[in-house]
């Protein structure tokens, strides 16, 4: 079975499941991993020290850590805690949005490549690239041009230049994969690592900012980063590449579902001999895709430099990979990237609230991330469960694996 | 689906002959260049081919090579199984990073290194359990739930790190030292054999023993058959499950050996960004997929790569003036421009396909 065949399993299984279907596995899968989570902040709490009366008692023991303090601030402490009064948009709120805002582009940069039926893991790798060259691409500009100007040319450049740049980064897996028939998977991993590795060469050398410790390109100009609306911009957020991010849902819904191209992705990725028998070019699609999943990455990463960093520096965030998890847990639908993408921003905006608060380590929203994959991914496990629940007898329905039209075995 | 699978066979059945031939011309093109390396180097002692052919022929570089090996061709062994069985483990990443910190864990806790050895093999078995328990009995899919493993060891480590210890990384702990032959050990360059880590000896082991319970035994026919035609071996009465499960776990009894090996040769674990693992597991994947599934040939391929970061690490210390960063890169370049000559390798029939038994 070659690995198209086996890809386009996956994607019947996850297409096949019905909508509301896929939500209800998706929350499923949510409480479950901050479940473990909690059961992970609680022996942890044994392994640390602490003095007596930090600890917190259950069932007689005494653990360092309160999962249930633990989840409050996760989630409260994410919003800026809207029930104690004095909430205001500047606090760790926009943290929330600036996070949700950066997942929404990597988050759509995986779903788009999943719908072409192509695991597309290099989006972490893409972004480095995009971020890199807007970086450089719009401090080599800004001495052209300055102030209001300065920000309504310079802006909408760097997410060109880190688009072009992401893309082309991610049309060389395309094109190993099309033309050579490399397997993707392993290749956009090995990108991962030479991304970051020449960017590190690069910003530790030629391009380092030689009044700074850290490996970093010189600091953009204030006039070539967002500008911030509403929010007070003291959390780096800036309201108009939140709507930019919402635009780029739309874009991306209406590219999928309303467009040839659109037809062509989702055919190769459903059913990729039907496709190729109806005309659709498969390798160029695969390669199309790719590098528009790339140009996502790429904007992710131009984001990054003129909203939040302001430069780039070595040790990028693990944006692109916690954007696998987005897009899975949104079932790849762009619509629902939205939706995961701000869940998956409460997230990573509250663990650190978290480790404010009670010293758990912000790691702890990576072991979230591989939770939340490893459960959506298997959905017969809460079909089990909810078979059980409601009486395992009067559903024959649900030993079909619950996909409509069934396989038909009689 | 029969015309489908039909059409894959016979697809594979032609690239059957390019692969082989580039395996081949791979294989050709590294012997001839280190042979025209040695030359060189013979003939010009002082000039950069000189340096180089010293550098290969260095004592140094296979010792290196073969501790650089350990993680690697151990993790490839573990992926063999498990693919060879129907299971594709992309998560071997996860099970290295899971078992080089415990490891190292237990050895502090305990005192004892091979305590921390078996601590690390026992945690890599058991997150392989859990591998094993969602693709078989929850038909989860292999490759996803193969990045959630990855993932989860990715966050799982520098997490219990920081909460033991403070920080990602942890404090050193003793190393196990090595075990010299007498005699041989003084052989020039081959030397280096029987100079090495105890878990290079175990390596050799565990490569000889894996090819000869593929070639030789019943339980290695049964892994064959459940990777490539399932419904053939429960008809003769021996369950898929079970092989399958057999194999995930051996794949994690493999890959906690490398990572256990490879934290405890240095004493320590380093949980920063990719951790020190640093897509070693991912690396295996290809060795293996190289070495056409043969344990043997898994082998040699993870040593050509190896060798590779060898080579680097010496000619670093001769300072030859090629950039660190992007010296380290070249293991991934070479992965990619592999993986670009070999193209589709001939998977398992039903590897990443769930199979479900007729009973019930």
């Amino acid at each position: 079975m070659s690995v198209r065949d086996r890809g386009r399993a996956v994607l019947e299984r996850l297409v096949g499941a019905s909508a509301t279907e896929r939500i209800l596995i998706s929350t499923a899968a949510l409480v479950l991993s901050i479940l473990v989570g909690a059961v992970l902040v609680l022996i942890a709490g044994r392994m640390t020290t602490c003095t007596a009366n930090e600890a917190v008692y259950y069932f007689g023991t005494g653990f360092c850590y309160d999962p249930i303090v633990v989840f409050d601030r996760l989630f409260l402490g994410a919003l800026g805690d809207p029930f104690s009064g004095g909430w205001s948009p500047d606090g760790q709120f926009s943290v929330t949005l600036r996070e949700t805002t950066l997942l929404l582009f990597t988050g759509l940069s995986v779903a788009l490549a999943f719908r072409a039926g192509i695991f597309n893991i290099g989006t972490q790798g893409q972004m480095v690239v995009g971020a890199l060259a807007t970086a450089l691409g719009v401090l080599w500009v800004s001495p052209l041009v300055s102030g209001v100007v300065g920000t309504v040319l310079l802006v909408p450049f760097g997410i060109v230049v880190g688009a072009v740049f992401g893309g082309l980064y991610g049309a060389i897996p395309g094109l190993l994969k099309a033309y050579a028939d490399a397997n993707e998977v392993i290749t956009t991993i090995m990108l991962n690592f030479i991304a970051t590795g020449v960017a590190l060469y690069l910003v530790s050398g030629a391009f380092k900012d030689p009044e700074s410790a850290a490996n970093q390109t010189v600091p953009l100009p204030e006039y070539a980063q967002f500008p911030t609306v509403l929010f007070g911009g003291r959390q780096d957020f800036s309201l108009i590449a939140l709507a930019f991010g919402i635009l780029a849902i739309g874009g991306l819904y209406y590219l999928l579902e309303h467009t040839a191209f659109g037809y062509d992705v989702r055919t190769s990725g459903i059913q990729p001999d039907a496709a190729e028998y109806g005309g659709v070019d498969a390798a160029r699609t695969i390669v199309a895709s790719l590098t528009l999943s790339g140009a996502l990455g790429g904007i992710a990463g131009a984001m990054y430099v003129m909203m939040v960093l302001g430069t780039f520096q070595t040790g990028f965030p693990d944006y692109g990979f916690d954007g696998i998890t987005v897009s899975i847990l949104a079932g790849n639908n762009p619509l629902g990237v939205g939706i995961a993408a701000l869940l998956f921003g409460v997230l990573k905006s509250g663990t650190t609230v978290v480790q404010f608060a009670t010293d758990v380590p912000p790691q702890l929203v990576g072991v979230l991330r591989g939770l939340i994959i490893l459960f959506v991914a298997m959905p017969e496990f809460f079909r089990l469960i909810g078979k059980r629940v409601t009486d395992a007898g009067s559903k024959p329905v649900a030993t079909d694996g619950g996909r409509p039209g069934g396989e038909d075995d009689e | 689906m029969s015309e489908t699978s039909i059409d894959s066979a016979s697809r594979s059945d032609d690239g059957f002959f390019e692969r082989y031939s580039s395996r081949a011309l791979i294989a050709a093109v590294t012997v001839s260049a280190i042979a025209a390396l040695l030359v060189g180097g013979w003939l010009f002692p002082d000039s950069i081919v000189g340096t180089f052919a010293d550098v290969v022929t260095s004592r140094n570089t296979l010792s290196s090579a073969l501790r650089l090996s350990v993680p690697i061709a151990f993790a490839a062994l573990g992926g063999i199984f498990s693919e060879k069985s129907g299971v594709i483990n992309i998560g071997l990443e996860g099970l290295l990073i899971i078992s080089a910190f415990t490891a190292i864990y237990v050895t502090d806790v305990t005192g004892g290194v091979w305590v921390g050895f078996g601590g690390g093999v026992l945690a890599s078995v058991l997150l392989a359990l859990l591998f094993a328990v969602v693709t078989i009995e929850f038909r989860a899919d292999q490759i996803i739930a193969g990045l959630a493993v990855w993932l989860i060891a990715l966050g799982l480590a520098p997490f219990a790190s920081q909460v033991i210890y403070g920080g990602p990384n942890t404090p050193t702990v003793p190393t196990p030292g090595s075990i010299t032959v007498p005699v041989l050990a003084d052989i020039p360059f081959f030397g280096a054999l029987f100079s090495a880590s105890p878990s290079v000896y175990l390596l050799f082991l565990a490569v000889g023993l894996s090819w000869y319970v593929f070639e030789r035994t019943t339980f290695g026919r049964w892994i064959r058959a459940s990777g490539e035609n399932p419904k053939a071996l429960d008809t003769a009465g021996v369950s898929v499950t079970r092989v399958r499960y057999a194999a995930v776990l051996l794949s994690g009894v493999l890959s906690g050996m490398g990572g256990a090996a490879l934290s405890l040769d240095l004493g320590q674990f380093t949980g920063n960004g990719p951790t020190m693992v640093n897509g070693k597991g991912f690396i295996a994947i290809v060795a293996y997929l190289f070495g056409n599934y043969n344990p043997i040939g898994a082998f040699l391929s993870t040593l050509l790569f190896a060798g590779l970061d060898a080579m680097q690490t010496v000619l670093q210390l001769q300072g030859i003036g090629v950039p660190r960063q992007l010296i380290r890169i070249t293991p991934f370049v070479v992965v990619i421009v592999v993986l670009a000559l070999v193209g589709r390798t001939r998977i398992p029939e039903a590897a990443g396909e769930h199979y479900e038994s007729g009973e019930e």
